[in-house]
């Protein structure tokens, strides 16, 4: 658990569901902002810190499961916990196989809501944390000079120093001078942790 | 001698001439005239003619000299029973003093002399069939005799009269044929057009015109069911009940006529019947089954009060036609109750079928106060549980109003639900077009968003009210919206826009419209698209504007469609605004 408590944003267009639902959540202790619609929520700035999405399925103008996937389309990667008055089996199995942390028919018993906003949570600051990684290699990578960025695209394959050098056509010694920095700069202590940096990193092999 | 044969020929043809020509109405008048000029001829003091008909009022007529009194007539069976019988026999009977009656006619003897006949003859007069009446002269004197050139002359003169009864009787027959004939027709058409509503009443007054033609004194119509028990009876001067009468029942089901003109007719085995012909002092009855398509579904039943009277085959002729007309009355207003019965089971199914597309949106619809209810009374719980001492009172408050309300939205839904499930008799009252309209749009709000269509409503304010049922006519609104809504569905591109208006269509009619956006109808099928079973989509049965028509009709108002120029079509019905005492 993170020292700011996480907020939990609530779409619903049914204001005593909306109102109810901010109610029970409040308390709770969760800080909830509410929405009547898609387009409402679509207005506010992305929330920096960890936070998850109460989103009804049906709802007039954008669907639940429309924000989904403009969302998803967009990039704005958000953990989401839909409720629903009357789930179909399809429309359940679009919102997990999108994503969604949960589908909870309405009416929702708190417990349930809690414990799904609480998974929600986990995964958004799991998900958060991941993204602060990948933004972090990527970071280091960007440090890396162009010859080193080619010799690290190249150790990560597996290949040999000498092999490295014949494929840049620079000398072995040479290679080995970058391979320390590459180690250096993007603080890996093995060629193990260097491939999994570049997994995460997305570096691929330079066409040669 | 020859002069008297002279005299007599002349008065005969005279009086062939005179009795000719007579018409019905005037028989009597002419019939007396010619009796004076006979009883004038013969020198006598008194002349009769008395017909003796069955089953008619029949005519008696007779001219006495002066101071004279009239006679009684001879065709009285109980004062005169040897002499009918010889009469009817086709013999003349005379007697030039009462003494040479025979010891047979005593009675006869004793009720001349109470007249005061001392001598008479008297003739029947037939023409070829059955006995049609007596002529008889007396003279209060007796010793007149009656020689058998005087009867032979008397017996031609009696051709005369006996041509006019006959002609009488045929034109009798023939103006009471053209009076069964208006009666069969007037009943026809009073049964024509009878609502099953109006059924008993028109009965009754049919009953009664048959009672009064047939000359009796009770009648009785008895209705079958299809499992055979006896089911309901209407009578003229109620006096029947079906139950008293087991055995003719009985009789009547198995399609046998009953024709017992005398108590003792009866057999043993209608040992109940007797008891109730006594108890309601009637006289045993006739009776023809009423059978359509050979099933016999009632009966029809006469009887007297008053004298018990042969009837003839004519008669039960009559009331098998008759029996005819009461049969299609009872055929047509069972018909008409199975009728009205499966249109109730149709809109019934029109409205649960409807009712399966909405499941979804009324689950929606249920689910959202619900789930404010739940959450509402957790977080109550939760604030309780977690600070007993410091509760914030007006915040709990606050919740526990917004449960209540949540709560009675509920109920609504579901109250609005169980409307329009409910099966039953439909129940005419006063109703605002405005708030049914309302009521079914509130219930179909979520049913639009699934369907992504925007639907509005343009009422008019101040509408008077219509004269209808309820659910019908929310069942009504609830087919035209699902229809526009149908109309709008996949493939559709476009704006899916519905709006419901209710607006006044002259002084004295509402209308309701439903206009949507969908791709308008062929012209073809606009005329036809309220037709039962008659649609032009993939899914659905065709019932759903066949049920809207049913019902409006029923309510007397009218049903149509047109496409809108900007595209689309609107549907809509008219309803006629309720009488001002009903408002």
């Amino acid at each position: 658990m993170t020292a700011v408590a996480p907020l939990v944003l609530v779409v619903d267009d049914e204001p005593s569901v909306r109102k109810s639902l901010t109610r029970v959540l409040a308390s709770a202790g969760y800080p909830v902002e509410a929405f009547a619609s898609a387009r409402e929520f679509l207005a506010r700035e992305p929330h920096p810190g960890p936070c998850c999405l109460v989103l009804d399925v049906r709802m007039p103008g954008l669907t639940g499961i429309q924000l989904q996937e403009l969302l998803a389309a967009t990039g704005r990667r958000m953990s989401i916990v839909f409720v629903s008055g009357h789930a179909d089996i399809r429309t359940s199995v679009k919102a997990m196989k999108a994503g969604a942390v949960d589908l909870l028919t309405k009416p929702v018993d708190a417990q349930d809501l809690i414990a799904a906003i609480q998974r929600a949570v986990t995964r958004d600051e799991h998900d958060r944390a991941a993204e602060a990684r990948r933004a972090e290699v990527r970071r280091c990578v960007g440090r890396l000079t162009p010859r080193e960025t080619e010799v690290f695209a190249l150790v990560v394959t597996g290949l040999m120093n000498k092999q490295v050098g014949a494929a840049l056509g620079i000398g072995e010694k040479t290679v080995k001078v970058h391979r320390a920095r590459v180690m250096e700069k993007m603080r890996a202590g093995s060629v193990a942790e260097l491939v999994r940096l570049a997994d995460e990193a997305g570096v691929t092999v330079p066409q040669t | 001698m020859l002069a008297t044969r002279l005299r007599f020929e002349t008065l005969l043809s005279a009086l062939s001439v005179g009795l000719n020509h007579v018409s019905a109405p005037d028989t009597g008048v002419a019939i007396e005239r010619a009796l004076r000029q006979v009883v004038t001829f013969l020198g006598v003091d008194r002349g009769g003619l008395d017909e003796h008909a069955e089953g008619r009022p029949r005519l008696h007529v007779s001219w006495a000299r002066p101071g004279l009194e009239e006679p009684p007539p001879v065709t009285a069976t109980d004062q005169f029973p040897w002499v009918s019988g010889r009469l009817r026999e086709g013999e003349v009977v005379r007697f030039s003093r009462l003494a040479e009656l025979p010891e047979a006619a005593a009675i006869d003897r004793a009720s001349f002399e109470r007249v005061g006949a001392g001598s008479q003859v008297l003739i029947p007069l037939r023409t070829g069939g059955p006995i049609l009446g007596v002529l008889s002269f007396a003279s209060v004197r007796a010793g007149l005799a009656w020689p058998d050139d005087l009867v032979e002359r008397l017996r031609l003169l009696s051709e005369a009269f006996a041509g006019v009864l006959d002609r009488r009787r045929m034109e009798l027959s023939l103006a009471e044929r053209l009076r069964f004939e208006q009666l069969l027709s007037s009943l026809a058409t009073a049964f024509s057009h009878l609502s099953a509503a109006d059924f008993d009443p028109a009965v009754q007054h049919g009953l009664r015109q048959v009672v009064d033609f047939l000359g009796v004194d009770r009648g009785g119509l008895i209705e079958f069911t299809r499992d055979g028990t006896a089911a309901r009876s209407w009578a003229v001067e109620e006096w029947m009940e079906v139950g008293e009468f087991p055995w003719m029942t009985a009789r009547l089901q198995r399609g046998e006529v009953i024709n017992v003109s005398q108590l003792e007719e009866l057999p043993d085995e209608a040992a109940v019947d007797r008891q109730s012909y006594l108890l309601h002092r009637v006289k045993p009855q006739v009776a023809v089954p009423l059978l359509v398509s050979g099933i016999v579904v009632g009966g029809l039943v006469f009887s007297t009060v008053g004298a018990e009277r042969a009837r003839s085959d004519a008669l039960i002729q009559q009331l098998h036609l008759l029996g005819g007309v009461f049969a299609n009355a009872l055929a047509r207003k069972q018909g008409e109750l199975e009728a009205q019965r499966l249109r109730q089971d149709l809109t019934h199914i029109g409205r649960v079928s409807a009712l399966g597309e909405l499941t979804a949106s009324l689950a929606h619809e249920l689910s959202q106060p619900l789930t404010a209810i739940l959450s509402n009374a957790q977080t109550v719980q939760r604030l309780v549980a977690a600070d007993v001492v410091n509760v914030d009172l007006e915040s709990v408050r606050e919740i526990l109003n917004d449960i209540v309300a949540d709560d009675k939205r509920a109920a609504a839904v579901i109250n609005g639900l169980r409307a329009l499930i409910k099966k039953g008799e439909p129940e005419f009252i006063p109703l605002d077009l405005n708030v049914i309209v309302g009521e079914v749009t509130w219930l179909l709000r979520s049913d639009a968003i699934t369907r992504h269509v925007s639907m509005s409503l343009e009422l008019a304010p101040d509408l008077p009210r219509v004269h209808g049922d309820r659910v019908q006519l929310q069942q009504v609104v609830l087919n035209l919206v699902l229809n526009g809504f149908e109309a709008m569905g996949e493939p559709h591109a476009g704006a899916r826009t519905l709006v419901i208006r209710s607006a006044r269509d002259g002084a004295a009619t509402l209308r309701v419209t439903v206009q949507d956006s969908g791709p308008g109808i062929a012209e073809k099928d606009l005329g036809r698209i309220f037709e039962p079973l008659y649609t032009t989509k993939t899914e659905g049965l065709g019932m759903g504007l066949a049920i809207v028509r049913t019902i409006i009709y029923a309510h007397g108002g009218a049903v149509g469609a047109e496409n809108n120029p900007q595209g689309g079509a609107s549907l809509h019905v008219t309803l006629p605004v309720a009488p001002e005492g009903a408002q």
